[in-house]
This record gives C-alpha cells, sequence and structure tokens, in this order.
C-alpha cells in the first residue's frame, strides 16, 4: 500500500511537471513532422517506383521508432534522476520520511512510478510503430508483449543507472552520466568500429559489465523491413529479458543501498 | 521505568565537505532527554545546531559519535516514526495537492486504511481552520495556511511525540494562538512534544522544560519554573513609602513603582527583611512579598548573549 501510494504520487507529479509536459509535446510534435514526408513518399508510389518507394517509407518509419525508443531511454533516466532530486531539493522527502516508511520503500516507491510512466511510453511507442507501419503498408507480425516487455526493460535498467546516480550527484549530472555510460555502451558492442589494439581489453572488460543494448533491442527479434518476426523462441526472449532485468534489479539495490547512508540534507 | 521520548547522549556531528577540506561542528557532546508527557522548548540562535539535532532524531542524518534514541529506538526505526509526528521548519509539500489529498497522502504512507481517512481528514482540517480551503491547490495557500496544512499533517494518525520546527512561523497572532492552544490540549492528552521556536514568549506559556544549545553545546537545561524563578530580586508592594526609604532603595539599585494597590518596591533579596522591618517602623503595611519571576527571553539572552540571530 505505501510503495503503491509513493508509486502513484511520483507518476502524478510527472503529470504535473512542466517540463515533462513540453517534453513530450515536442515528442508527438516531432513525430507528426516526420510523418509528414512518410505520407508525401506514400502519395508518390507508381507501379515502376514502388519498391523503392517502400523501401524509404519503411526506413523513414525505422528512424522514427529508433528516435522515440532513444528519447524513452533519455526519459527513463530523467524521470528516475527527477523522481529522487526533485524531493531532496524541494524538502518534500523530510515529511515523508518522517512517516513510517523505510528508505528502500521510499526508493522503490519512486522506482516503480517511474516504470508506470515508461510503461505508458512504451505503450504509446507500440501504438506509434502500429500506425507507422499501416501508413507505410505494412503489418507488424510481432508479439506486442514483446514489443512492449524489450524496451520496457531497456528503460528500467536506465532508470536504475540514473537512481543510483542522484543518490549521489545532482540531477544534470545523473542524466549526463547516463548517457555517457549509454554512449560508451554503443561503441563497445560488437560490430561497432574496432578499438586499436592496445584498448581492446577495455573494450572487452566494458562489453561484459555494461547491459547489451543489442541483445536488449526488440530488433533482434523484429525487423520492419520485411515486418516480419524472425525466429526467436520464448525462452531465448525469457533468457533475454531476464538478462536485463537481472542488471536493473542490480541498479536498483546498489541505489537502495547508496540512498539508505545518505543524509537527507537539501541539496 | 518509562523510556524517554527523546534521548541524545553525548551526540557529536560534524559536517564535512571532503573535496574542499571543509569541516563545521554542529554538534558537539550534546546530551539531553524529553520524558514522556512533557512539553520541551528547544532553543539557540540560528546556526546554533537545532534543526541538525531535529534531522538527527528524526534520522534525516547521521550521528558521528553518541547515541540517540527516539522512543525508545534508534532514529529512522520506523516503530518510532510511527509514533512520531513532524512539522519540518519550512514544510514543504506537492504544490498540485488540496489540503484533503495531502493528509490522505499521508495518512495512507503512515498505514491508515483509506475508508477510515475522511472522518479524521474533516476533523483535522477544522481544527487548524482549513475546512473551507481543503479543495483549493495548496500552492495557492498563503505561508500562515501551508503551515497549518504542516501542522494538521503531523498531528494525523495520534502521534505520541510531536516535533515541531518553528510551528507559529508565518502565523498571524490568531493563528499562534491556535497553535498555542492546541499545544495546551496535546500537553493535556499526554503527547511529548519538542519544540523548537524563536517565538520565546509563545514557548513560555506552553513549555514544561527548556534547552538552550549554543554553538553545537548544550547550554542550558532544565525545568521552566526553576529556571525562571532563579532571579535573585523580589517584589514587595507596600502601602506606602516614606521618602527616606525610597531614597535608601535607590541607594540600593532597587527600583519603585506607584501602584493603584500601593507601592511596589524591587529590591535585591537580600535587602528584603531590612526593608520589610523598615516601613513596619514606619507604621506602615507589607501587602504582598513576592519572588520577582524572570522572563524566558532574559534567560536566553544571558545564556547566549548577543550571538547573531538571536530570538
Amino acid at each position: 500500500m505505501k510503495l503503491w501510494t509513493l508509486a502513484t504520487s511520483t507518476l502524478e507529479s510527472f503529470l504535473h511537471n512542466r517540463l515533462m509536459l513540453v517534453l513530450l509535446l515536442v515528442g508527438i510534435g516531432m513525430v507528426l513532422l516526420m510523418m509528414i514526408p512518410l505520407l508525401g513518399m506514400k502519395a508518390t508510389i507508381t507501379g515502376q517506383n514502388k519498391a523503392a518507394v517502400e523501401s524509404m517509407v519503411l526506413q523513414a518509419i525505422s528512424e522514427v521508432v529508433s528516435l522515440m525508443s532513444g528519447l524513452g531511454s533519455l526519459l527513463a533516466a530523467w524521470a528516475a534522476t527527477d523522481s529522487l532530486v526533485s524531493e531532496l531539493k524541494a524538502g518534500t522527502v523530510l515529511a515523508v520520511m518522517a512517516r513510517p516508511v523505510k528508505r528502500w520503500e521510499f526508493l522503490l516507491g519512486k522506482y516503480i512510478g517511474v516504470m508506470l510512466l515508461m510503461a505508458g511510453y512504451a505503450a504509446m511507442m507500440i501504438c506509434v510503430s502500429y500506425l507507422l507501419a499501416w501508413l507505410g503498408g505494412q503489418h507488424i507480425h510481432a508479439n506486442p508483449l514483446l514489443l512492449f516487455a524489450y524496451p520496457l526493460v531497456r528503460y528500467a535498467i536506465y532508470a536504475g543507472m540514473a537512481m543510483l546516480l542522484a543518490t549521489w550527484f545532482g540531477s544534470v549530472m545523473s542524466v549526463v552520466c547516463v548517457m555517457g555510460i549509454a554512449i560508451v555502451n554503443t561503441i563497445v558492442q560488437p560490430g561497432s568500429e574496432d578499438w586499436k589494439p592496445k584498448l581492446m581489453w577495455l573494450k572487452t572488460a566494458l562489453y561484459y559489465v555494461l547491459p547489451s543494448t543489442n541483445l536488449l533491442s526488440e530488433e533482434r527479434f523484429l525487423s520492419l523491413r520485411q515486418a516480419a518476426l524472425k525466429p526467436t523462441t520464448w525462452l531465448e526472449h525469457g533468457t533475454s529479458l531476464l538478462y536485463g532485468l537481472d542488471y536493473a534489479l542490480v541498479f536498483l539495490l546498489l541505489a537502495m543501498w547508496s540512498f539508505s547512508g545518505r543524509s537527507l540534507r537539501r541539496d | 521505568m518509562t523510556t524517554a521520548a527523546i534521548e541524545f547522549q553525548q551526540v557529536t556531528k560534524v559536517y564535512r565537505q571532503r573535496l574542499r577540506g571543509v569541516e563545521v561542528s554542529a554538534l558537539t557532546n550534546a546530551s539531553f532527554s524529553v520524558g514522556p508527557g512533557e512539553v520541551c522548548a528547544f532553543l539557540g540562535p540560528n546556526g546554533a545546531g537545532k534543526t541538525t539535532s531535529i534531522n538527527l532524531l528524526m534520522g534525516f542524518f547521521f550521528a558521528d559519535f553518541g547515541e540517540i534514541r527516539v522512543m525508545g529506538y534508534p532514529p529512522g526505526d520506523v516503530r518510532a516514526k510511527a509514533q512520531i509526528g513532524f512539522l519540518p521548519e519550512n514544510f514543504a509539500f506537492y504544490k498540485y495537492l488540496n489540503a484533503e489529498r495531502l493528509l490522505r497522502f499521508h495518512y495512507a504512507l503512515a498505514g491508515g486504511k483509506p475508508s477510515s481517512a475522511a472522518p479524521l481528514i474533516a476533523d483535522l482540517l477544522a481544527k487548524v481552520k482549513l475546512t473551507e480551503y481543503s479543495r483549493l491547490k495548496i500552492g495557492k495557500y498563503s505561508r500562515g495556511m501551508v503551515q497549518r496544512v504542516g501542522l494538521a499533517q503531523a498531528l494525523l494518525k495520534d502521534p505520541q511525540l510531536l516535533v515541531l520546527d518553528e510551528p507559529t512561523s508565518g502565523l498571524d497572532p490568531s493563528g499562534r494562538k491556535d497553535v498555542r492552544e492546541l499545544i495546551a490540549g496535546l500537553k493535556a492528552a499526554g503527547k511529548s512534544i519538542f519544540l523548537s521556536s524563536h517565538l520565546l514568549s509563545e514557548v513560555e506559556q506552553v513549555c514544561d522544560r527548556v534547552i538552550i544549545i549554543s554553538k553545537g553545546r548544550v547550554v542550558q537545561i532544565g525545568r521552566m519554573e526553576a529556571l525562571l524563578g532563579n532571579s535573585d530580586q523580589v517584589e514587595i508592594v507596600v502601602t506606602a513609602l516614606p521618602e527616606e526609604l525610597h531614597a535608601r532603595v535607590t541607594g540600593w539599585g532597587g527600583s519603585v513603582t506607584a501602584g493603584e494597590h500601593g507601592t511596589s518596591v524591587m529590591i535585591d533579596f537580600g535587602h528584603k527583611r531590612e526593608f520589610a522591618e523598615a516601613i513596619w517602623a514606619a507604621g506602615h503595611d507589607v501587602v504582598r512579598i513576592a519572588p520577582l519571576r524572570g522572563s524566558l527571553e532574559e534567560l536566553y539572552l544571558k545564556t547566549v548573549g548577543n550571538e547573531s540571530g538571536v530570538a
């Protein structure tokens, strides 16, 4: 009950956050803007250029989905950081923590609130994906549950990481660190540009330490280009998602441990 | 043996800025206790360590040395927090909530069942005179109204110990009177109250005990009447004061005030007998002899001197 109270209050505070609303409006505006050339291209399809235009349409769809997914990671990091830092800054944490609430309960409640927000975002992302695929004359055959679960697990990792950093730093620093880690994460994935031989050990070490974005990407099984499901078993999905959840859990536990030992001073 | 509501034993807290190598000692070997059912004033100039002490006892900060027990438990323990009502200095709130929803939120966090919240919340809002504003967002409240909501949330779930940091801050005289009456009511109900305030006259009226802290050290502690009754002056009211005795009083450094029911003379305790006998010898009478009670403000200023931020 306490966790749910904290989670819903966190979600509500996001919905009253002006910056959040502005970001959301900007995001929706960008998607709508990107849909204009998409619809324009679709209108120019003739018998001769059908394949080429369809390819361009699908490319545009893929970019919109990637952009939304990336923004989602940023949103997860920012929301997790803000949920904690804003409470400490405003001092609202004092009245809350004067209640019989344990510190880990407070942090977990905040985390659940962030994940509720991200669940809404992921659901919206699926709707946009289906809409774009429909506009592009394609069908998404993937299970919507998986399309929902994969980004949510990625967001859970970013939110956990941001929350851990927010127990040490301010909001800007925490988000910048998460983004830095995300960039490093991308450049250590297999297939990325090779590093100098001297630094290969670092790349390998970082690859094993950081969560694999390739493994946790829905692109592994969903290809919009063919709009078909790549053969991936449920066991494989389960293992990949557990792998991601494991990372998220480790970050969350570290954040709880760090928060339990810090003073609740107004930063 | 009854458990003290609050117990500080040799508590030390140092703020450190490791990168800058700065250390500020906020509390040094502070020891005091607040008994059950006691209303205790916690006084001191700004920066003396009052809010640090409150943050330590609430479990928001951690002490470097010493031991703290609150309702018999370590600070921050949920069993202790379940018995505490807390009003922080500058009560912060979620601006998008109204008073009713804020209290409902705190009630849920305190482990209350939502079904039983409505009558209690209505009662508390009436107590702090906010019933007609209960649906207005707190962001639109005045400073005094916010303080009243803060008080209402502190009283949720019938706490045994109230920790109030500047409860009358931002309140008008009538609001301050309401708070004073509220505290008196809680005292009568046997609640322990730990009250930090700069309004010494208010404190003097409601508190049983006083703890004065200065530069992180406890410098004065005791029961109110014992501390304020320690004046070395006495007030003697006489039916008349002959010229010769008036001169003698002035010579002793005393003061004379003519009143409707006689003349009031204030002199050192040591001259009491001599003066009374002289009055009787002159054929006049003594109406009243009473030790002069000091004010809390006098005691405070005497104790902490003229440090900046004096109440």
